[in-house]
């Protein structure tokens, strides 16, 4: 699904990703992990577009479609979303309004009829209650006055009802109390599918005792370094990332 | 830049040929103090960013044109009163007209002419009204005034092909306890340059309560200064909110004087200045005495080749403790030739006060259109989300909720000009 070669990209002068390969298949949950500063965030969006950082070598493919052609709006569409690590807050536009005006974007691009009104307002309810979000959240500003784990479910929500192919969930543990955690991982367990990848980008271990990866890998330097199976996250968990990276460099 | 020369001696004929009433003393005395002073100029503080050479150029040529006023644009009358329902009293190029005015005459509501002592305010565009005013107005709201809808002032000008100018005048008045819901809206049509001057009073008793929106939807091609003063006395509030959307030049005067304990003023305003457009909104509260409250946010969308002022002071005067006095002010400038001038002021002669400002000046915030981006929405329509949602947080919380609809859809209108603008 997504096959990412060789990437390349920096903001500024300042290199970040240097020489980065993955491959997602469908099905497959990966766990990105690594120190601060490794290049976890840039990763994330790169793939979702964002146009401060520049790719300078590398491809990347999604569904065999050269991704890095395509406008960030046109990748949503394309079925790829990001869970931002700092969620906007958007005051004037309502929640409910930004939600349907993005599964609309994607009915559109798939040559779908616009949501019908009625089904919309169940599909949202329905989601937020799997959530354990307050309906009332709907009609508030997009994420205006809400807390970390308030932001943080809000997130999952737009990810619930926009089906992505591929998810990007970039630090949604971070700032998350333990039943937040549990929500925010009840939202996207109940999304796993046959069909659908998702990466987790995380510094810590905790959220992979809820979302269980099957694939785990430690990027450092703007490069996958060492990837295994969820025992590596356990294992540095206990030894630290400094491990690994001598590990590497041995 | 030199003004264009105004003959003081055409302005004297003209109040002199005017017909002689009750006010004829009072505006000769007003043309003698205007001469002695003349328009405002650039090298005034006050009007530092706001060059009236056009206004001047209209005020002079309309006393040159002995011509009788254009009949009344009646589409944009009816256009206007199906647009807000209101018990409208509607004011036409400067003169009441008694069979569209059914406001004059609900329950609760006195009307009648100005009187000389309603008349002082020391301020040459407010002597230059009075010296030409044919026609002022004078509403007292008892407490028993409770209508069913709000009080409107239409202020409807039209001109055919002869420049004009007209000067309107309204001192209304809210006894003790009364609660007034009323709106002030300005529409304009016609080929030729209009100037509007406008003066506006507005009296709350102790207790009294109100509500008070003005919209501005003059034509783009037509000028107009508007001064409203207003007086708070204790325990009185004010919810006042401001929209300009059309016009050529607009300079709006709004002076709040506190002058009893615990009254509340609340403004808040938005401008959507254009190609070409000027707006200058000047707002003043004097804290006479404390505690008080004065509130103040103004919002700008500015594009095309434009200029915006706001200049909000606020002056907490000695003894005026237990002031809290807030002033807010944030324009979006959507093109590299749209000018703002922002400026907070603030004096403090108090020691027990809460005054804060802010004002910001920028574009749409990247962050958040990356961010809808990335749920699919795309970049043209996600700035049009977020100029809408700019607006939007003005548009909800004025007063008079039932205008709200409306109002939100002339922004929109207005907005969609940009954007079209924006795309060519």
């Amino acid at each position: 699904m997504l096959d990412i070669k060789d990437l390349q990209a920096r903001i500024g002068e300042t290199e970040i990703l240097r020489g980065l390969t993955l491959n997602v298949k469908a099905g497959e949950v990966h766990a990105i992990m690594g120190p601060n500063g490794s290049g976890k965030s840039t990763l994330a969006q790169v793939v979702a577009g964002h146009e401060d950082y520049e790719v300078t070598g590398g491809s990347v493919q999604f569904k065999g479609k050269d991704l890095l052609e395509l406008a960030p709006e046109e990748r949503a569409r394309e079925g790829i979303f990001l869970g931002f690590q700092y969620p906007v807050e958007i005051p004037g536009v309502n929640n409910a309004y930004l939600l349907k005006a993005a599964v609309n974007a994607k009915r559109q691009h798939q040559g779908l009829d616009e949501i019908d009104a009625f089904e919309f307002l169940k599909l949202a309810r329905e989601k937020m209650a799997l959530l354990e979000m307050d309906p009332k959240f709907l009609n508030r500003g997009v994420n205006e006055g809400f807390s970390g784990g308030e932001k943080k479910r809000n997130e999952i929500l737009q990810m619930a009802m926009l089906e992505p192919d591929l998810a990007i969930l970039d630090e949604t543990d971070s700032g998350l109390d333990i039943d937040a955690l549990k929500a925010v991982a009840n939202g996207v367990n109940a999304l796993r599918s046959p069909d659908r990848a998702i990466i987790l980008v995380t510094h810590y271990q905790r959220l992979l005792d809820y979302i269980e990866p099957d694939f785990v890998h430690v990027l450092s330097a703007g490069r996958i370094i060492r990837s295994g199976d969820k025992s590596l996250a356990l294992e540095l968990e206990k030894k630290g990332y400094e491990w690994v990276r001598e590990a590497a460099n041995a | 830049m030199s003004e264009p020369a105004f003959n003081h001696e055409a302005l004297l004929q003209a109040v002199r040929d005017l017909p002689v009433d009750s006010l004829t003393a009072s505006r000769r005395d007003a043309a003698n103090l205007f001469v002695a002073r003349g328009f405002p100029t650039v090298r005034d503080e006050d009007w530092k960013y706001t060059d009236l050479s056009n206004v001047i150029e209209i005020s002079q040529q309309s006393l040159q044109v002995a011509s009788a006023p254009a009949a009344i644009d009646e589409d944009l009358l009816r256009q206007t009163q199906a647009n807000l329902d209101a018990h409208w009293i509607v004011i036409a190029n400067g003169k009441v007209l008694e069979q569209h005015s059914p406001g004059t005459n609900i329950p609760g509501v006195q009307s009648g002419s100005l009187q000389k002592t309603d008349l002082a305010i020391d301020e040459p565009l407010a002597d230059l009204n009075l010296a030409l005013l044919r026609d002022g107005l004078k509403l007292d709201i008892c407490a028993e005034f409770a209508p069913d809808k709000p009080l409107g002032l239409l202020f409807i000008d039209t001109v055919e092909n002869a420049v004009a100018s007209t000067h309107a005048r309204v001192n209304i008045s809210l006894e003790r306890n009364a609660n007034a819901r009323i709106v002030e809206a300005h529409v304009s049509s016609g080929p030729a340059q209009h100037y509007s001057n406008c003066v506006l009073h507005l009296d709350l008793a102790e207790g009294a309560v109100c509500e008070y929106l003005r919209l501005q939807d003059r034509a783009t091609n037509h000028s107009q200064t508007a001064r409203l003063n207003v007086s708070l006395k204790r325990d009185s509030s004010l919810h006042h909110g401001s929209f300009d959307l059309g016009g050529r030049l607009t300079r709006n005067d709004l002076n709040v004087a506190i002058q009893g304990r615990n009254a509340t003023a609340r403004f808040n305003g938005l401008y959507i200045v254009a190609d070409g457009q000027h707006v200058d909104n000047h707002t003043k509260v004097d804290h006479l005495v404390g505690p008080a409250i004065s509130q103040q946010e103004y919002r700008g969308v500015l594009s095309g080749h434009c200029r915006a002022v706001w200049n909000g002071k606020a002056i907490v005067h000695k003894g005026a403790d237990g002031t809290d006095a807030t002033q807010a002010n944030h324009n979006l400038l959507l093109s590299d030739a749209a000018e703002i001038d922002a400026k907070p002021e603030l004096e403090i002669d108090a020691d027990d006060v809460k005054c804060a400002h802010g004002t910001t000046v920028g574009q749409l915030d990247e962050r958040a259109l990356f961010y809808l981006r990335a749920r699919g929405i795309s970049k043209p329509d996600a700035k049009r989300i977020l100029t809408r949602a700019f607006a939007a947080t003005i548009v909800n919380t004025s007063p008079i909720s039932e205008a709200h609809e409306f109002l939100g859809g002339q922004v929109e209108e207005r907005l969609r000009t940009i954007d079209d603008g924006r795309q060519s």
